[in-house]
């Protein structure tokens, strides 16, 4: 009986669809009239449909029982029109609640609505990314649960990316970076065109990264170009400029004032009373200075508790502002043109720009960056489309070498005593180099003497080129190819000119360069990197009800890929050793040339994997899979390593008694979400292979075995994550205030497991350490982002979003048990890698608080009969017979660098034609080393050997106060010289006003038809700081680039700046 | 339809075509040789340089160790400490504490000022004994770079018989075989007399817990040293080992008193190490006639005057210790506001009146005070950069590449100089003075002739001591002299020195009468960094000199 009933209803709509059937055409459009494609159209109750073209229209046949049709798109509210006697229906939507009901395709590999996400997946889409010079810089606070940091000020400097936790100690915490599908490897993220992205994904961790396997394990970071869409050429013409200066937020400054003998007219005088003048090589050392006067040096005994620092400069010593003579204003300035448009079958996208940023360092040159870029798509036939990508990026600087191999001019700046004038040169015009006045200015170099003797080029030519097939074979299954190739070509160069003649480089027996002696020489390397990924996958997807008739509203989709990885790196260096007098700076003027680096780096890795994905109706889903890896650096390159992943749904709000309960009304998404996956991050590619170096001695060539030892057996770094989290969207209040709003949050936990690090051997080994995988750690936070409409109206709309991470990286264990020490810069001390700490704490001494300071043994200090000697001051203790601080002489670990959270506030505040933004970045809990202060206080140099204080009653600028936080040490006076201590371990939080953006669009004031768009725009970014740092900078740390440890030193690093652009934004 | 086809196809082939065999992932290191390289006539050579200059006199390459370096390689550091213990140098630069080893425990001026140092040097090297310090430790350093020069060459020895050779491979086999021991004995050789413990190590892949006593190592560094000259002895074609021997001196070396040794000029190198090794591992108290006659055989068939020895040169391509900062000389040369080591008044005054090798080799200048620290460290003398130009005078150091003359092990005049001191104890007074003038001449200092001038013994010892002190500057003797003639000892147990010329650092006031107490440890103990990773055997010896 059933299956008559089947057949009766089978042939009713066969004959009727034959019978009754007509058909209806239309366009879609959105409210601005632009064309959308790829909008399904589909006949309510029926399984008849269709996709809008690239120009918008479409054409269906609607059996004769179709009333209604619904048009829906990935990130619209879908649109319902009755047909009635109509033939064409346009369809105008809107695009809908936007964070989630977008679709994204970033970690599962499978264009998802975020609605039916298992995993947390992040956008940030360009309209909301600021206008700054970097992308890397753009993504700044703007992404939930990442950790990014603008750590160098430097034009073109890579940023800190934190996603999840501390995952790899050599690999470092940078993730994969992605262009339309396809890993960008060679190309840094800060170099690529911003003019030209659409939109951003971002998955954060091992359970979201779900398919990119052995690489997946720093999380990903794709970057969608923009595409062209059909329908008349848009052009964008955007140029802006401004002005940039270096950021102070400590008031870091040279003391005012000084402690040195005097003569009775305050003039600086030596041992006997001679007035000390500068020295013919610009010193003011002993000896005979250009009044032809013998004299001794300066006379600061630092040291002594009668020591007063509150004389004032003016005599014969002047005070010159350093900051002011090295640092500048810089101007900046960015240029895009964009073009795109479409056709029927083809869309096409076009631009090219243009930025300069000149660095804050004077004389020291500009970063400028040129990129063109092209994404053309094109329908070949029906369902096979073909889309090329493709960046071409030169950037060249010309900053000065010894800036860019190290901070060398900011800590020359900041360690010469600040009476020495930098802009003074000797009897034949020439700049001095090496500064000294014995006792002070040690360390006292001449940035100018760098421009004058050194100069260089960076050269980068970077191509991103993608090629994409995409065959949709069906309805049921979808081929996809894609290739890219990422090339890199990066030429430096180096010129050291001969100092052979410079007055003070003889004097003082001193030159730069490094090479063998003071002719200088020159260094040119050329790094080429080629990498390739080819990615080819097969979905199949398959809804249950309308593909087998059957009655369970269930949809499967399943992907399975195969992506192969190819990335080979040279270095060629070659040496030019001794240069002429003369002004010519090329290679066959040296005295001896030789090829000091000629190496290449070949990696391949690949994989095959396959997910499988299961929905119930708009429910749940679960999800599920493997990547199974292969790559040339694991060891002995022969065993796969296969990572599993899995995560599922469940949308509560869907349930009846939600949807259509009272709750459905304010709470209209309510979603539960938890995952589970596992990535890698792989071995360098040498490191299983076993062999000699090589090194020229005289004429030879020596074999030298390497004192860390390779590993063949090394395998895969793995992280392990779970992640659980929830979204939901709800609706507030009827009016146009607080309409909405958006919560995400995901709480994660990691294990990372088998993470390489060269564990140290004794020395009688005859090595300093063997590679292995020798450390466990475990990682945890959680983040939220909450996404409000502040108030919506016709002419007005304000949206609020702010994103909170905490994360929090530890040690579980180490192979072996030892501690490993890690060099870091902050003092002569280290980072120590312990099981049960977290990573990246400094170790040092600790300034005594109490006068009852016990050592970890549990005695004291201070005897107790001695505790009257003694006094607090500033919360230190003081010994008042000397006025020196006391600091232990056992290390204490100081605690995470680390922030306890990280959060920003933004707002997009729109009416009618003004647009304003901010954005404020709140960083809790960090800490900083200030090792530029410790250094500045070595020779009494930093600004606070002018403050006053009060021992024993007697207030002063009591040097040794100052100096014995430099020196000294329980036991040691003069011992514990530029060592670790908690005094230089400061709080490094901060509230930053990050970016403040003013628009007004004219367009419709012009009423000139061609004009679209005639936005101007006021832009100022790092507008105030609110931090107790004493530093520049409490942004910025001096660590190597996304280091897993070494983030908590702020060493003579170059400050952000605070910048003002205004700009202007022509659309056609 | 068939467009389409054609297109599937091509995908489909894009599909298969990225597919990759297995086989493509072993990339190997295209860069590098591998172990196997090295088993060769060529290879072994090179492998056996490689691992003096490299892995022996630059093989600390950690940057938590060398991260505060002033200079580069062994030489600039390990005997650097040496030097400052000894009074020959100060440092004023933090960097791997180098400024606070030799501060004295006190020094009393010439008025009976007494400036005592609140944390006594001993103590201050011993607290930083610690593997977490790393770079501050001055056990450390030396420890390193002598077990890496004597692993690498175990690497060597555990090859050399494998590898085939051309011509006589017996003679070539031998060279290789003598190299290798001959730097394993130097480096057994300055353990032993640096250390109060060491290691025996001899596979070069297993490690040793069982501490020996200094002594013990001594008497390694000697067997190794024995070894080399068994080595030697069986070379039998001379054009076979000079083509191995040529290959293993650097082109740089070969210049001055440095180049091919013949097998002969080599065995006078190891005795005159053998007789170091006996003299400076003693008290002078302690000596006995035996020692004495011992020692003399052995500088009896020491280095001669024109013999080649091992020297070490800068080269601006194929270095492997920089003109600049790769020794202690040129570390100490150029006006002391600026440079790493200052010199010590308490060497000047060890020169006699009229010695040439003081005027060509120092100018003294405005006073430098060492404000800092170093109450002893103030100076007022310069060390020149390739000396005042004096024709026949020796200069003692030189910025300029290639110029400078580092003497790596044995030299003549510390073989005539041991002859001397042997003669003078023996009671030769005029036949061991006439050595001091031997070296005196040798080095074109323009003194008087002093044998059958002076014949108190005492008076004789104190131009041999002066002597030695002068002639043997930077040549890696000066901590062991101090250290057996007792001037590192504390005052109380008769060490220090009197008749001290010291400047005040903070009046430059100038003292000649001042009593130093610098109350240094004469051995050092083990490195933290070798016993935390490889602790001591229940059997071993002390790790640490048990003096307080």
């Amino acid at each position: 009986m059933r299956k008559l009933l089947l057949m009766a209803a089978a042939f009713l709509f066969i004959t009727g669809k034959l019978l009754a059937q007509k058909t209806v055409v239309g366009k879609v459009t959105d409210d601005q009239n632009n064309p959308i494609p790829n909008v399904s159209v589909i006949v309510k109750g029926t399984n008849a449909g269709t996709i809008s073209k690239m120009d918008g229209t479409y054409s269906l046949t609607v059996p004769a029982t179709g009333k209604v049709l619904i048009f829906s798109s990935v990130d619209m509210d879908p649109v319902e029109l009755t047909i009635g006697a109509q033939s064409v229906l346009n369809a105008i939507m809107k695009t809908g609640d936007q964070t989630m009901s977008e679709i994204v395709i970033t970690g599962s590999g499978v264009a998802t609505s975020k609605k039916k996400l298992g995993i947390s997946v992040e956008t940030i889409t360009a309209d909301k990314l600021p206008i700054v010079s970097s992308l890397s810089q753009a993504l700044i606070g703007k992404v939930a649960g990442a950790q990014i940091s603008s750590t160098d000020g430097t034009p073109g400097a890579r940023v800190n990316i934190l996603l999840r936790g501390v995952n790899s100690l050599r690999g470092g915490t940078y993730p994969m970076i992605l262009l339309d599908g396809i890993e960008v490897r060679a190309t840094d993220l800060s170099a690529m065109d911003m003019s030209n992205v659409d939109r951003i994904e971002i998955v954060e961790g091992a359970a979201s990264s779900t398919i990119y396997g052995a690489q997946g394990a720093n999380g990903v970071i794709q970057i969608f170009s923009k595409k062209g869409k059909p329908g008349r050429m848009s052009i964008n013409v955007s140029s802006s400029y401004g002005t940039s200066s270096y950021l102070n937020e400590g008031n870091l400054h040279k003391a005012k004032t000084h402690g040195f003998k005097t003569d009775a007219n305050n003039n600086v005088v030596d041992a006997n009373g001679v007035i000390i003048q500068v020295k013919p090589d610009g010193t003011y050392t002993a000896g005979v200075n250009i009044n032809g006067v013998t004299q001794g040096g300066i006379v600061w005994n630092s040291t002594s508790p009668s020591n007063n620092g509150n004389k004032a400069y003016g005599q014969n010593f002047k005070y010159y502002d350093h900051l002011d003579q090295v640092l500048q204003s810089a101007q900046q300035h960015m240029t895009s043109l964009n073009i795109n448009g479409g056709g029927d079958r083809v869309d096409y996208s076009f631009g090219i720009s243009h930025n300069g940023q000149e660095s804050n360092l004077k004389k020291n040159g500009e970063l400028k960056r040129s990129s063109f870029s092209s994404n053309i798509g094109v329908e070949v036939f029906k369902n096979f489309k073909v889309r090329v990508g493709t960046q071409l990026i030169y950037s060249r600087d010309n900053f000065n070498p010894y800036f860019t191999a190290g901070p060398s001019q900011i800590f020359s700046m900041l360690n010469t005593s600040p009476f020495i004038d930098f802009e003074w040169k000797d009897a034949n015009g020439d700049y001095a180099y090496v500064l000294p006045a014995s006792p002070v200015s040690v360390n006292g170099r001449n940035p100018n003497y760098y421009y004058q003797y050194s100069f260089g080029s960076n050269k980068v030519i970077d191509v991103i080129q993608n090629v994409q097939a995409n065959y949709k074979l069906n309805r049921f299954v979808e081929l996809d190819f894609k290739y890219g190739i990422n090339y890199q070509k990066q030429d430096v160069n180096q010129v050291y000119k001969n100092q052979s003649q410079n007055i003070n480089a003889l004097s003082r027996l001193s030159f730069i360069g490094g090479f063998s002696s003071n002719k200088g020489g020159i260094s040119n390397t050329t790094y080429n990197t080629t990498f390739q990924n080819a990615l080819s996958t097969a979905t199949v997807r398959f809804d249950l009800q309308k593909d087998f008739n059957l009655k369970i509203p269930i949809t499967t989709v399943s992907l399975v890929g195969y992506d192969y990885r190819k990335n080979v790196a040279k270095t060629y260096t070659t040496t030019g050793d001794g240069l002429q007098l003369y002004p010519i700076y090329n290679m066959t003027q040296t005295d001896t040339r030789t090829i000091s680096t000629d190496r290449v780096t070949p990696f391949i890795t690949f994989g095959t994997f396959f997910n499988q994905a299961i929905d119930y109706g708009n429910l749940g889903g679960i999800k599920g899979g493997f990547r199974s890896d292969f790559s040339s650096a694991f060891g002995n390159g022969s065993k796969a390593q296969t990572f599993y992943n899995g995560n599922a749904y469940f949308r509560l709000s869907q349930l009846k008694f939600w949807s259509e309960g009272r709750i459905g009304s304010i709470i209209t998404e309510f979603k539960l979400r938890g995952g589970y996956g596992e990535a890698g991050i792989q071995p360098n590619a040498f490191d299983r292979y076993v062999t000699l170096s090589t090194a020229q001695v005289g004429s030879s060539l020596a074999f030298v075995t390497p004192s860390t030892q390779s590993n063949p057996d090394l395998i895969v770094e793995i992280s392990k994550e779970k992640e659980i989290g929830a979204d939901i969207t709800a609706k507030l209040a009827k009016g146009n205030w607080f309409t909405g709003l958006t919560f995400s949050t995901t709480v994660w936990s990691r294990k990372s497991e088998d993470i390489i690090y060269t564990i140290d051997a004794p020395p009688s080994s005859g090595g300093g350490g063997l590679l292995t995988n020798a450390y466990s750690l475990s990682s945890k936070g959680y983040t939220f982002s909450l996404n409000l409409n502040v108030m919506k109206s016709k002419d007005m709309n304000w949206d609020f979003i702010t994103n909170f991470n905490h994360q929090a990286s530890k040690i579980d264990d180490v192979k072996g048990g030892a501690d490993i020490v890690i060099t870091s810069s902050a003092g002569y001390g280290n980072y120590v890698l312990r099981a049960g700490e977290k990573i990246g704490q400094l170790y040092g001494l600790k300034t005594f608080t109490s006068v009852d300071q016990l050592r970890q043994d549990g005695s004291r200090y201070i005897a107790k009969a001695d505790v009257g000697k003694y006094q607090l001051v500033n919360g230190y203790v003081v010994d008042t017979s000397t006025k020196g601080l006391m600091f232990t002489n056992e290390n204490y670990a100081f605690g995470d660098p680390n922030p306890k959270f990280n959060m920003s506030f933004i707002n997009y505040i729109s009416y009618k034609g003004f647009g304003l933004s901010f954005q404020l970045d709140w960083i809790y809990g960090s800490h900083l080393y200030n090792q530029t202060k410790e250094w500045m206080y070595r020779d009494g140099i930093h600004g606070d050997f002018g403050d006053e204080i009060t021992v024993n009653g007697q207030t002063g600028a009591w040097s040794n106060y100052y100096i014995s936080a430099y020196s000294d040490m329980w036991g040691s006076i003069n011992g514990a010289r530029n060592t670790v201590k908690d005094y230089f371990y400061e709080d490094a939080s901060f509230l930053r006003l990050r970016n403040v953006s003013i628009s007004y669009d004219a367009a419709s004031l012009i009423k000139v038809k061609a004009i679209k768009k005639l936005e101007i725009v006021l832009t100022g970014r790092n507008l105030l700081t609110a931090t107790k740092y004493t530093g520049f900078d409490p942004e910025t740390n001096s660590g190597t680039s996304n280091s897993g440890f070494d983030r908590g030193v702020d060493y003579v690093t170059m400050p952000n700046s605070r910048s003002f652009m205004a700009g202007i934004n022509l659309g056609f | 339809m068939k467009k389409k086809l054609t297109y599937i196809l091509s995908l489909t082939i894009l599909l298969v075509g990225g597919s990759c065999s297995k086989t493509e992932l072993d990339v190997k290191n295209p860069n590098s040789p591998t172990p196997e390289s090295a088993a060769s006539e060529a290879g072994i050579v090179s492998l056996a340089l490689g691992a003096v200059y490299r892995n022996g006199f630059n093989g600390i390459t950690d940057t938590k160790y060398n991260g505060s370096w002033l200079g580069g390689s062994f030489w600039f550091l390990a005997p650097a400490y040496h030097d400052l213990l000894a009074d020959v140098i100060s440092s004023e630069a933090a960097n791997n504490i180098t400024n606070q080893v030799s501060v004295p425990d006190y020094v009393i001026l010439d008025d009976g000022t007494k400036i005592t140092n609140a944390s006594p040097a001993k103590a201050v090297v011993r607290l930083n004994n610690s593997r977490t310090k790393a770079g501050t430790n001055m056990y450390y350093f030396e420890w390193t770079w002598m077990y890496f020069l004597n692993n690498a060459c175990n690497r060597v020895l555990a090859l050399v018989d494998q590898t085939a050779f051309t011509g006589d491979a017996t003679s070539k086999k031998n060279a290789i075989k003598a190299w290798a021991y001959w730097w394993k004995g130097f480096a057994y050789s300055r353990i032993g007399s640096t250390y109060y413990a060491g290691l025996i190590k001899t596979d070069p892949d297993v490690v040793s817990n069982e501490y020996k006593k200094s002594s013990d190592i001594i008497a390694e560094a000697n067997a190794n040293f024995d070894k080399a000259i068994t080595a030697l002895n069986a070379v039998t074609n001379i054009p076979d080992y000079n083509t191995i021997v040529a290959g293993l001196i650097p082109s740089q070396n070969k210049v001055g008193k440095g180049g091919i040794l013949t097998p002969t000029m080599w065995v006078h190198s190891i005795n005159t190490m053998k007789a170091r090794n006996l003299l400076v591992n003693k008290r002078l108290s302690a000596m006995t006639a035996a020692d004495w006659n011992s020692i003399l055989t052995l500088v009896n068939n020491g280095v001669t005057s024109s013999d080649l020895v091992f020297t070490g040169r800068s080269a601006s391509v194929g270095g492997y210790s920089s003109a600049t900062t790769g020794s202690v000389a040129p570390l100490t040369t150029g006006d002391p506001t600026s440079t790493t080591y200052k010199i010590s008044e308490r060497l000047i005054q060890e020169y006699k009146a009229g010695d040439k090798r003081l005027t060509n080799n120092y100018t003294s200048l405005i006073t430098y005070l060492n404000q800092k620290g170093g109450f002893t460290f103030s100076t007022r003398y310069r060390l020149l950069d390739g000396g005042a130009g004096q024709s026949g005078v020796s200069v003692i150091s030189s910025r300029t590449v290639g110029a400078y003359e580092l003497f790596m092990a044995a030299s003549y005049e510390e073989n005539e100089l041991m002859k001397a001191e042997v003669n003078i104890k023996l009671g030769n007074i005029a036949t061991g003075l006439t050595s001091v003038d031997a070296v005196r001449t040798f080095q074109g200092a323009g003194v008087a002739v002093v044998s059958g001038v002076v014949t108190d013994p005492a008076l004789a010892y104190e131009e041999l001591r002066k002597e030695r002190r002068v002639a043997l500057v930077f040549r890696n003797i000066a901590f062991y002299d101090a250290r057996r003639w007792g001037v590192l000892d504390d005052v109380s147990q008769g060490g220090g020195r009197t008749k001290a010329v010291v400047v005040n650092s903070t009046t430059g006031a100038l003292n000649t009468n001042a009593t130093i107490n610098y109350n240094f440890l004469d051995y050092w103990d083990v490195p933290d960094d070798e016993t935390s990773l490889n602790p001591p055997s229940a059997t071993s010896a002390p790790v640490k000199n048990p003096k307080p």
